[in-house]
């Protein structure tokens, strides 16, 4: 949910409460008001009624005014009262029963003694009711339709700092040497805002150039000592008087040694593409490249029996290094080799920017997701070391080139596509 | 023949050193590029291994020095860096081949050989081991006059052994000669047993010996 949106109906919510109930004050308060001014009314027309029967005391029984306002009558109670009361009654003009508020009370004139009823309407009232819920319903649409017009100028312009930094952050890579900078905005909060994030980011960098450096430094050293203990097992190897016990036990410390040292190899290649080492780029014909590899590989196709099928009419030009590029196609067909089985196949094609190369294998369906990850060894050939598919795909991702892998019809597919233009802003 | 190893890690060099030697080389030592330049200076050598990485600099500026005052001195450049530019820049310079390390002793003993031979005998020299004779530069084996027909692949073999005459040479460092980065695709030692066996058939065909002895479970050697 939007900032925006939860100060909207928070405000909402708040205002909706405040209407009501000033609403209903106000209702309350006018009401009492109104109710004074009909009392008074009344009392003021009883001192007129009292103050002419008096001084002309009637000799009539009763008298009713035209409009059923007053009605006066002679009785015999001698009892002094005022009673207010309300009431209903048919009103001519409104055609309708209306309520009426009702003041009864008694007057002496010498020795008569009368009753007065007078009567006055109270719809002005509830008119009066009427007018204030619309007036409030009214005032509260239109202070929503402020609120929302100056939330939106708020939002437009408090918050315009707010975003500028989140676009600086989105398009900060780390690794990238170049230095991103906030503008000052002039608002403290954002200042600190900013200046925290330029603080963050200057430490993460550090961090990250460190741990590369220590990555490659440390890949660096240890090729020196595994140069030497492998050729001072080559020496021992040489010895003709090692028994076949000694020699099987010198023998497994080569082969291990052999595998550490390509495994580094490795891992220092992986180091130096992530780094962006390889800085020189060339537009590479990856059909020929992948036409001359497999030429290198055709024997080892025909040990296993691999029947191979090049579809590679269609060029596909890839803009990448050229020592990358090799081990790219070499990783993908070693790879389409390694894993395939006997009698099994392995299909070449290329299409338009893209170029697929798929194997048949022992195993089913391989969890992609898992795939290009370092070290996810999905089979226990000790010659893979589960880095080759993680260099093919930190080279691809390196030079804007996917690299998916598939399964169709029982064939495990390997693409590299050019990506489009509009995933690479994105 | 005279040898310069330049190489800074002395245990590594001294590993090398001993290698050469029992090949009947002639060795010297130096480990910075000062050391180097005073001994290229001093004595000729017939070809110079030199590790890039020095305390000192870089060994390639010392090539560049070499193939100025000695253009027929061989050069190998050695270095822990599996970098093309290096590679490039060093072949640029002068030098005769490039290896990266970590490296095999009879691979690094089998491209010195191939240099001497190219500097020293321009490529001419035939080779003769026992009733086999090899043109190097023609790649063309011949048994007592006749040609024997090998394969592009069997051609690298028997030369790789025929550098490394008695040693053991190991599954992996055939594979690795043979076929570089791909030599650990799988079945690449399948693929070496299958060679040695076509070429050690051809072989006894001709010439009635066996020159190759299997080494236990790790590799062969050629004797002649």
């Amino acid at each position: 949910m939007k900032l925006q949106s939860k100060i909207n109906i928070r405000f909402l919510a708040v205002t909706f409460l405040v209407f009501s109930v000033a609403g209903v004050l106000f209702y309350f308060a006018l009401d009492k008001v109104v109710n004074q001014n009909i009392r008074e009314m009344l009392k003021s027309r009883k001192a007129y009624i009292v103050l002419n029967l008096q001084q002309n005391p009637s000799i009539i029984d009763s008298l009713e005014s035209p409009d059923h306002s007053i009605f006066i009558k002679r009785t015999e109670k001698t009892v002094q009262y005022t009673v207010f009361s309300d009431t209903m009654a048919y009103d001519q003009e409104e055609k309708e029963l209306v309520p009426f508020r009702k003041m009864t009370f008694s007057v002496h004139s010498g020795n008569q003694h009368y009753e007065v009823v007078l009567l006055q309407s109270l719809l002005e009232s509830e008119d009066l009711q009427m007018v204030i819920f619309s007036f409030m319903t009214v005032l509260f649409g239109i202070v929503l339709l402020a609120l929302f017009f100056l939330n939106r100028w708020l939002s437009n312009k408090a918050w315009t700092p707010f975003f500028k930094s989140l676009s600086v952050l989105n398009n900060w890579k780390i690794g990238e040497s170049k230095v991103v900078g906030f503008e000052r905005t002039g608002i403290a909060e954002f200042d600190q805002l900013n200046h925290t994030f330029e603080n963050m980011m200057q430490k993460i960098q550090a961090d990250f150039v460190n741990l590369k450096e220590f990555t490659e430094n440390a890949s660096h050293e240890i090729q020196t000592p595994l140069a030497i203990i492998k050729s001072k097992l080559e020496m021992v190897l040489q010895d003709k008087t090692l028994d076949d016990q000694q020699h099987h036990r010198i023998r497994t410390a080569f082969e291990s040694t052999i595998r550490l040292s390509k495994l580094n190899d490795s891992l220092l290649l992986l180091s130096k593409i992530e780094n962006r080492q390889f800085v020189e780029t060339n537009k590479i014909d990856i059909c020929a490249l992948v036409r001359s590899r497999l030429e290198y590989l055709e024997e080892l196709f025909a040990l296993k029996q691999i029947e191979v099928t090049i579809h590679l009419e269609k060029q596909v030009k890839f803009i990448l290094n050229p020592l990358l590029a090799d081990i790219l196609i070499n990783n993908l067909l070693s790879n389409a080799l390694r894993h395939n089985k006997e009698k099994g196949k392995i299909e070449v094609k290329s299409g338009n920017q893209e170029i697929v190369i798929s194997n048949t294998s022992e195993r089913d369906e391989i969890d992609c997701s898992r795939m290009f990850r370092r070290f996810s060894k999905q089979t226990t050939l000790s010659e893979s070391n589960g880095l080759g598919l993680a260099i093919a795909h930190e080279i691809c991702n390196s030079y804007n080139l996917e690299l998916n892998y598939q399964y169709i019809n029982e064939m495990h597919c390997m693409t590299i596509r050019q990506k489009s233009q509009i995933s690479t802003n994105s | 023949m005279k040898i310069l190893v330049i190489e800074d890690e002395v245990v590594l060099c001294e590993t090398i050193v001993a290698y050469l030697e029992e090949e009947g080389y002639l060795c010297e030592k130096a480990n910075t590029v000062e050391l180097g330049l005073e001994k290229v200076n001093l004595y000729e050598y017939d070809c110079i291994l030199v590790d890039v990485g020095l305390p000192d600099g870089s060994g390639l500026s010392l090539v560049k020095e070499v193939k100025k005052c000695y253009p027929e001195t061989g050069i190998i450049i050695i270095s822990a860096k599996n970098s093309l530019d290096d590679k490039v820049s060093g072949l640029d310079l002068g030098a005769d081949d490039y290896l990266t390390k970590p490296f095999h002793l009879p691979e690094l003993n089998s491209r010195i050989k191939s240099v001497l031979r190219r500097r020293k005998f321009e490529g001419r020299q035939k080779l003769i081991i026992d009733k086999i004779i090899i043109y190097p530069e023609n790649r063309l084996v011949f048994v007592e006059d006749d040609q024997l027909p090998l394969t592009r692949k069997e051609f690298d073999l028997l030369m790789f052994f025929v550098s490394n005459r008695s040693r053991v040479l190991t599954k992996e460092s055939i594979a690795e000669h043979l076929w570089g980065d791909f030599a650990d695709s799988a079945d690449s030692f399948d693929f070496v047993y299958s060679h040695i066996k076509n070429l050690r058939r051809k072989l006894l065909e001709r010439t009635g010996n066996d020159y190759f002895q299997n080494v236990y479970g790790t590799g062969y050697t050629f004797t002649a």
